[in-house]
């Protein structure tokens, strides 16, 4: 059931817990496997996520499975579903998660782990998978964060690796016929234990060096394959004709089209541009279809397009105009991923904003070139002020710039660069006409904290410490002058947790269990993070952060994630790191293969 | 340019949303019904469509309305099926109209809101009724700008009706005069009551002395 409506007048924007979005989908209960997606986060975030409609749509298509939704509730809803014991329920039938069969986690981000224990302890269910029994739903996980699925391995049944509609079917089907045939857990996970992407942590061990490293990682049983292999689509061709609609606003509320997965471009940091490879693009045909199909289905007033590298797609210039074509008798607006600003993207921003100039975003990333080489970003200061340049040209005032901090091998001065390229930029602006900047021109300077992720070529490096995080925080500040500037910076100490989850053996998930017992959720949120309880939880657990944030790795030392085989090769990879510490780029996958790893080699993207 | 009335019934889920979250939905239920409904001019061009009053958080409506522009006449029997096709669950077009009059959030003087009481609750309700009716003047502690103020609002409350187990109660709403349901509600049954107790049925407009259906 619902939470009654009295209750519900009690918490915040109660229409997060009520379902009864258009076009979410009723079942009847009879004869279905009970799929139970969970986004461990809140209402708004989760129903602005492309993958959770996707998936949604994707289950729900089959007639023999019920794809429901449940996400974590805000403080408020979880203290009245505690007091008055109401478990936590999927927003289509109003039935308790724990009498589901299968729920299904996706991991966006490190720092919603707490929540996930969350929304277990909430369904009224054991944190840890040893602990839950047979009449417990199985808990299974996916996302970019099972790449690394260790720090959570004690809490879920199975992870889910690679794309979602390569191998759910295969374990959809198996879930039927196991239901049908009866059986153990245990009995249904070594069947799909065989299937590409599944990974049942229970089936593998590992053994730890003194020193603390992994000595040693492998499946304890014979049956079961050593190594994991990513689920995989060569092709990308489902897409939902319908999304669902929430009732209360969203953090985006429009239609998304996914214009491809994966990236030519192979910048270091980036964990995306790695375990997506190689480039699947969707052709512009079918994407402008769909676009249509999806606004009439919802009523949005809004498209956007999402790719790693939107203007990377080899038909974006025919994209955008046939999108433009569909939309603007629709009164719908196009929104443009901000990528690179070059001509193309330039031409494409011109055309979807007709009257009105906003800001352009550019992300350098890096001040100085030689931190862009490191990071393989493939820009230098001449093609960003450029592109600054035409867009000033253009009409735009507003340029914002994404940096990151704490790349490795960065000194001061690659830090001082940050704010030194911000005020070439203004000076850019003065140096137009007088005429051409009638309006005051803003530049906007944010830096995130470089947190290194596995399947990187920068997953051996050491994080940057929370302090010195802080102290190029205030470089950066000190370096800027000019007060056409504005400055803003994530916070370190998150970055520092962040880190811990991201790179951490399965030890770390004691941790993530002591945490959460000490009261921490919704870590992603400033104002709900609390680093001295993660502290607190990582000497409990006998976890030492710096292990796993703090510390270079050796070239053979094994990786918690080793065993995972996401198409890159770890050779590529440290190559990729050697190349980095040179100082040396690498084409992108157009110019010329860069021999990746990828099963069959160059791909021919 | 057609100007149009839109009465509506609002119940389920959607009373759980804010003001602009339920304009918002009806508005996107508005474009997938494919109906030729006007936009305002401007950079983000928006459907023109407003509401008589807004409901608070919990409470249904059996008689709710809605202005809304048309680019061209329609059949009105029609466009209320195209829009019906569309809604979302809880929401029920009861009827549209073509009409040339004010706005209806600028004519509406009344509402009727029926509360659904227990059984055993009744006789007090009924005590309390007469008495609030009897009164001059009734004075109660009220929010304004300038902090607490006691103000009479006797004049809020056209009429109290009971029967079975339910009271029925016309109170003054709209862009004048208003007076919170709540309030008149926990008058009557001597304690706090929650909106999702309360139906609004219907809005008036004030036409001479007569209160009229909008
Ligand atoms: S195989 Fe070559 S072209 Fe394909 S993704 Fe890898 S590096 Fe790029």
């Amino acid at each position: 059931m619902h939470l009654s409506d009295k209750l519900l007048l009690r918490v915040e924007k109660p229409g997060r817990y009520v379902g009864g979005e258009i076009n979410a989908v009723i079942k009847d209960r009879e004869n279905k496997t009970r799929f139970g997606f969970c986004f461990p986060d809140v209402y708004e975030v989760g129903m602005s996520h492309l993958g959770l409609q996707m998936l949604y749509f994707f289950i729900n298509r089959r007639d023999d499975v019920w794809c429901e939704r449940a996400f974590m509730p805000w403080p408020d809803m979880a203290a009245v579903l505690r007091e008055t014991n109401t478990p936590l329920y999927a927003l289509e039938s109003g039935d308790g998660l724990k009498e589901l069969d299968i729920l299904g986690f996706t991991l966006q981000y490190e720092m919603c782990y707490t929540n996930v224990l969350a929304m277990l302890e909430l369904s009224g269910m054991a944190l840890r998978s040893a602990q839950r029994d047979e009449n417990d739903p199985i808990v299974c996980a996916g996302g970019p964060c099972a790449t690394n699925p260790e720090p959570m391995a004690e809490f879920i049944d199975f992870f889910y690796i690679g794309d979602g509609e390569a191998t759910l079917d295969a374990v959809l089907d198996a879930y039927r016929d196991h239901k049908s045939r009866g059986g153990t857990k245990t009995d249904f996970l070594k069947v799909i234990a065989g299937i590409d992407g599944i990974y049942v942590p229970a089936f593998y061990d590992a053994a730890y060096n003194h020193d603390g490293t992994i000595a040693d990682f492998g499946s304890n049983s014979p049956e079961i394959k050593n190594r994991v292999k990513r689920a995989f689509l060569p092709q990308l061709e489902y897409f939902p004709d319908r999304f669902l609609v929430p009732l209360v606003e969203a953090v985006h509320n429009r239609v998304t089209m996914e214009l491809a997965r994966g990236c030519v471009r192979g910048c270091r940091f980036c964990q995306a541009g790695f375990i997506y490879r190689p480039i699947r693009e969707r052709g512009v045909d079918h994407l402008v279809t769909q676009a249509k199909t999806l606004l009439e289905a919802t009523g949005h007033e809004e498209v956007s397009l999402l790719a790693l590298s939107a203007c990377d797609h080899s038909g974006f210039g025919e994209l955008v105009d046939k999108l433009l074509a569909v939309t603007e008798p629709m009164k719908v607006s196009l929104s443009l991923p901000s990528t690179r600003l070059d001509a193309a993207f330039l031409s494409a921003v011109e055309k979807t904003q007709r009257v009105r100039k906003s800001s352009i975003t550019v992300a350098p990333e890096a001040g100085s070139q030689r931190m862009r080489d490191t990071i393989n970003k493939n820009l230098t200061e001449g093609d960003i002020l450029a592109g600054v340049t035409q867009a000033f040209d253009a009409g735009f005032n507003k340029i914002k710039l994404y940096f990151m901090a704490g790349l490795p091998g960065e000194t001061e001065e690659d830090v001082t660069a940050i704010g030194a390229l911000a005020e070439t930029i203004v000076d850019v602006y003065y140096k137009m006409p007088y005429e051409k900047r009638k309006k005051p021109v803003s530049v906007s300077v944010s830096t995130a904290c470089f947190v290194p992720k596995a399947f990187t070529p920068f997953q051996w490096v050491a994080q940057a410490a929370p302090d010195s995080f802080e102290s190029q925080q205030r470089e950066v500040k000190a370096s800027i002058r000019k007060k056409q500037i504005t400055y803003r910076y994530h916070d370190a100490k998150t970055a520092y947790i962040e880190g811990v989850l991201a790179r951490g053996d399965r030890r770390v998930g004691a941790a993530i269990e002591a945490a959460y017992l000490a009261g921490a959720t919704f870590d992603g949120w400033s104002e709900h993070f609390n680093y001295d309880i993660w502290l607190a939880a990582f000497e409990a657990a006998g976890v030492n952060p710096d292990f796993h944030t703090r510390r270079g790795r050796g070239e053979h030392e094994i990786l918690p994630w080793d065993f995972i085989d996401m198409g890159v090769s770890k050779r590529f990879l440290r190559n990729e790191y050697e190349k980095a510490m040179r100082g040396e780029s690498t084409p992108d996958c157009r110019t010329r293969c860069a021999g990746c790893g990828i099963e069959g080699g160059a791909c021919h993207v | 340019m057609f100007k149009v009335r839109i009465r509506f019934s609002k119940d389920g889920a959607l009373r759980f949303i804010g003001h602009l979250d339920f304009l918002r939905v009806f508005q996107q239920a508005l474009r997938r019904s494919e109906l030729p409904v006007a936009y305002s001019q401007g950079f983000n061009p928006h459907i023109q469509l407003s509401f008589a009053l807004p409901l608070p958080l919990g409470m249904a409506s059996a008689n709710d309305y809605a202005d809304l522009t048309l680019k061209e006449s329609v059949n009105m029997e029609n466009a209320k099926k195209l829009l019906q096709n569309q809604a979302p669950l809880g929401l029920t077009i009861k009827k549209m109209w073509e009409t040339e009059g004010r706005n209806a959030a600028s004519i509406t003087a009344a509402a009727d809101y029926e509360l659904k009481c227990d059984e055993s609750e009744m006789p007090s309700i009924r005590e309390a009724a007469k008495n609030l009716l009897a009164a001059n003047v009734y004075m109660i502690p009220k929010k304004t700008k300038g902090g607490i103020k006691d103000t009479d609002i006797r004049p809020d409350i056209m009429s109290i009706e009971t029967s079975g187990n339910t009271a029925v109660m016309r109170l003054a709403a709209g862009s004048g005069r208003f007076l919170n349901p709540l309030t008149a509600a926990a008058i009557l049954l001597g304690r706090e009551t929650a909106a999702c107790e309360i139906i609004r049925l219907e809005l008036y407009e004030k036409i001479g002395e007569a209160f009229v259906p909008i």
